[in-house]
């Protein structure tokens, strides 16, 4: 059963996607925001977007430009959910809210450590500034060591850990000496360590003190990091739009070619500036409403049950990748684009064949040849 | 419809042709001169040059390491986007798209990927399913993970190996086995720092050359056409000949394909202790007929390196330019991602350069060398034109040359190297032998039955130009490309082998998975339905 509206009043799902292209078709500077959808929703997304010359950006582009800005400005050392499990001897958690962005956490990296030939090890968890509501987990019976109260505080933390790690002295910064020497040898005498954030709760100068760190581990050991990915397929959009645009999100085609800013192309700055006057909002994963307070004309496709401040122009509702329909998205679990099956089928449409529909309804502009 | 390219010079070396003729293509396919039919199209190549489409064996195009540099380095994909052609710089941030329409500009047709690590076959192949035009295929990477370092420590016999390749390239959907300095990633993540043939990794007490003579055999004996594709240990370090001529011995009469060669081609001659070492190097590859290379030329530019070869990459990123890189500890595999720009007056860059093209000119048999430029890391694709030019005149080299260092110069042989590749033999090492290499009947050639993957080139006497802009281009019989310029789009395919293999093989690895990864193998595999393309894969026969 399909669920669609025009302006609030219950419509046809194909008039609801006609009055989607006639909006977009004279709109002068369109919005693809949200973004939560799979990679086929991305593929089909950019496509409207070459279309329309409209921006592209996600939900939750603030967390993974953060991980990115580091990458791109210095060095990072990366590893997979696989390897942190199978060989993290030293977990470095570094933040709250850890567990929020990935539920399974506990499960896939606090358990033992496999024997290898080389004899059974057993992991050793440090936890920097977890928050108050973290459930501390204790790793083979060994007690995870937490340090740093205020999660403000942990850039100071952490800059005093990467002093002491490299062998300086550091000012008083709310953890003892001691605290900090112990954790920093454990660090060094790790034999292959793993860092894990969220971008969630960090800064770039946190991530990139905390890349930093773990490089220099590397002179004498072997440590990596593995941030967590954000909610609604944030990486596998970020990896979509990576390949069709040489670019991430807040990316746009209003030259006619992907230029690529930041600031310029945030959504929620183009939406309180007035700048766009047409947003398509696509959140397949939960049922999201923008968090602007404005309501610029807006084509929605959102999952069951998603409430929004005012009706949205055109409203559809999409099927949620991997319950409603087969996708392929990022997996916490695996760290990769994975196929997932669909959970329990159920022909509500999904959000990248709206999104073609709406692209093919357009008046024949010059579109990409394929 | 029925389709004739009028009167060119055709040059078909896998049939041996060399002469003025037509070519007729018929749904899709090149067909016989039918007798008295008359074409509904007929293109006019008369003075132009007919070939093949060109294939190319080694070029990093897809996967998220190619899609790690790309987000790694927007600065440059900036410069692309608005003008396509302009500098050296503005080709590195390539999309898929670009990739495609690029390629199918020079008369390239087949592309292969050649390090698609199995965990991310799937993001390979969205990756490739989205260039346009040309076919593609991708070469999966063993070598460095537990279950085949387990079976090999646990000695479980050949048999046992060549089920785990067969489920592998069925899996994954490859064409082909590459190996990335076996056992090299899976030493780096216990601490070691440098890795050679004969070094051991420690968990599983294997040296490289048996990780490696392992995995030789059981492509051999699957009668998978490629033979193993082999980057060797020790890339980039002065003196690293000594390890090409080592593994080179090691083929031991069975097919070895070594790639980006020019990368182990190094010395320790000179005042700076690195120098050419081609001439050894091409010369124990004349003597040894099972051995293929391609050369992974280096040209000067701005470029990145990506490679599997994480412990090469971790030792090379303080040297990044500019200073940025990601090093990554996959599952089974590693990667590295250096932004590097090859610069003609430094000394080691241009004997770098020097060495390449050493062994192309003193590797005496076109069928066993293939042109490549390890595609980003020893240059883009995009400077193949330049180097066809280098190759098929004396001339030009010496006018490079005199730009270069001469004490770079006086440690290569390249100056005194006087050969010039002929039209023919381009040719053979662009079309006619890459079909050979990966067992690709109906490609490389012009022969009826051929697939209508067709490039006709202006006889440009500077040849740089003749190969950058194709005057025509046929893919599957279709006008793709006229005058360099795109003018229809269509989606390739991906070449894929699946030899035979003990179906107990997929048990074991569905229990193995649930085992180490406490997940099912099926979020590793590459289903077609995954890729929304009508028909994704063409699946090229194996021997046996």
């Amino acid at each position: 059963m399909e669920h669609a509206w025009i302006a609030g009043k219950p419509a046809a799902l194909a008039a609801a996607l006609a009055e989607a292209g006639k909006l977009l078709g004279s709109s002068r500077y369109p919005l693809i925001a949200g973004l939560g959808t799979d990679v086929a929703g991305a593929r089909a997304a950019i496509a409207l977007a070459e279309s329309t010359g409209a921006v592209i950006d996600h939900m939750n582009s603030g967390e993974l430009l953060r991980d990115l800005d580091v990458m791109r400005s210095s060095g990072v050392m990366l590893t997979t959910p696989g390897e942190a499990r199978l060989r993290g001897d030293t977990l470095l958690l570094v933040g709250p809210r850890l567990v929020e962005a990935w539920p399974e956490l506990p499960e896939r990296l606090f358990g033992s450590l496999r024997p290898t030939g080389a004899g059974a090890v057993e992991r050793r968890i440090f936890w920097l500034c977890p928050g108050d509501d973290a459930e501390i987990p204790a790793a083979g019976g060994r007690k995870t060591v937490t340090f740093g109260k205020e999660v403000k505080d942990l850039p100071a933390l952490l800059a005093a850990l990467r002093a002491r790690v490299a062998g300086r002295s550091t000012g008083k910064v709310g953890v003892s000496g001691k605290v900090l020497d112990e954790v920093a040898s454990a660090l060094k005498a790790a034999r292959f360590g793993v860092a894990v954030w969220s971008a969630t709760a960090l800064d770039a100068l946190a991530i990139e003190m905390l890349c930093g760190m773990v490089n220099e581990l590397n002179a004498k050991t072997r440590f990596s990091s593995l941030p967590l990915a954000p909610p609604d397929n944030g990486v596998g959009v970020l990896q979509t739009c990576g390949w069709i645009t040489g670019f991430p999100m807040r990316t746009g085609y209003g030259r006619g070619h992907a230029t690529h800013d930041p600031w310029v192309f945030d959504s929620q700055r183009l939406v309180r500036s007035g700048e766009t006057d047409c947003v398509v909002w696509i959140s397949a994963y939960r049922a999201v409403a923008p968090e602007w307070r404005e309501s610029p004309p807006t084509i929605a496709l959102a999952r069951r049950g998603t409430t929004f401040r005012a009706p949205p122009s055109v409203h559809i509702e999409v099927g949620c990748p991997g319950i409603d329909h087969a996708a392929v998205h990022h997996l916490a679990s695996t760290g990769t684009l994975a196929p997932v099956a669909a959970a329990q089928s159920s022909g509500t449409i999904s959000a990248a064949e709206a999104l073609t529909r709406i692209t093919s309804s357009l008046p024949d502009k010059e579109a990409r040849p394929c | 419809m029925l389709t004739r390219i009028a009167g060119g010079r055709v040059i078909d070396p896998a049939n041996g042709r060399d002469g003025v003729g037509d070519i007729w293509i018929s749904g899709g396919r090149i067909v016989e001169p039918p007798q008295g039919a008359r074409a509904e199209a007929t293109y006019d190549a008369a003075g132009k040059i007919v070939l093949a489409g060109a294939i190319d064996i080694h070029s990093h195009i897809a996967g998220w390491n190619v899609n790690t540099a790309r987000l790694l380095l927007p600065e440059y994909h900036a410069v692309a986007e608005p003008r396509p052609s302009v500098t050296a710089a503005s080709r590195i941030g390539l999309n898929s798209h670009a990739t495609g329409c690029l390629y199918a500009a020079m008369g390239f047709t087949t592309v292969v990927e050649p390090a698609m690590s199995p965990h991310q076959a799937l993001q390979t192949h969205l990756e490739l399913a989205d260039i346009p035009i040309i076919d593609k295929g991708a070469l999966v990477i063993l070598g460095n993970d537990d279950y085949l370092l387990g079976l090999l420590h646990a000695k479980e016999g050949e048999a046992a190996v060549a089920d785990y390749v067969a489920w592998n390239l069925d899996a994954s959907r490859s064409l082909g086995i590459k190996v990335v300095n076996a056992g090299g990633a899976a030493a780096f993540k216990e601490n070691v720092r440098s890795f050679s043939f004969d070094d051991v990794v420690p968990s599983y007490g294997l040296s490289s050359r048996s990780i490696l003579k392992s995995l030789q055999r059981a492509v051999n004996g699957l009668g998978v056409p490629h033979p193993l594709h082999v980057h060797c240990n020790n890339l980039g370090l002065a003196g690293n000949a000594e390890t090409a001529l080592t593994t080179i011995s090691a083929a031991e009469g069975l097919p070895l394909h070594l790639a980006h060669l020019q990368f182990y081609g190094y010395g320790k001659e000179g005042e700076r202790g690195f120098s050419s070492a081609a001439a050894p190097v091409a010369e124990a590859v004349n003597a040894t007929p099972s051995v293929t290379i391609d050369v992974g030329q280096v040209m000067f530019g701005q470029t990145v390196t990506i490679s599997s070869d994480v412990l090469r990459q971790f030792n090379a990123r303080n040297q990044a330019r500019p200073r940025k890189w990601v090093i990554f500890d996959g599952d089974s595999n590693g990667a590295g991602i250096v932004p590097y720009d090859y610069r003609r007056n430094d000394f080691y860059n241009a004997v770098q350069w020097a060495v390449g093209l050493e062994l192309f000119l003193l590797i005496s048999d076109p069928w066993r060398v293939f042109l490549t430029t390890d595609h980003p890391n020893g240059a883009h694709f995009a400077t193949y034109p330049e180097i066809f030019a280098l190759l098929m005149s004396r001339d030009l080299r010496a006018q490079w040359l005199a730009e270069l260092p001469p004490a770079a110069v006086a440690v290569t042989t390249l100056p005194s190297i006087a050969r010039e590749y002929s039209l023919v033999e381009i040719a053979t090492m662009t079309r006619a032998a890459p079909a050979k290499l990966l067992g690709l009947a109906d490609r490389g050639h012009l022969g009826a039955g051929a697939v209508g993957d067709v490039a006709v080139y202006e006889n440009d006497p500077d040849r740089a130009k003749m190969f950058r802009a194709a005057a025509l281009v046929f893919k599957d019989g279709e006008l793709v490309v006229r005058d360099g310029e795109v003018v229809s789009y269509r989606w390739g395919r991906a070449l894929t082998v699946r030899p035979d293999r003990d179906r107990a093989i997929d048990r074991r690895m569905r229990a193995y998975y649930e085992d180490r990864y406490g997940l099912s193998d099926e979020l590793f595999r590459v289903p077609e339905h995954a890729l929304s393309r009508p028909e994704p894969f063409e699946l090229v026969p194996c021997a046996r």
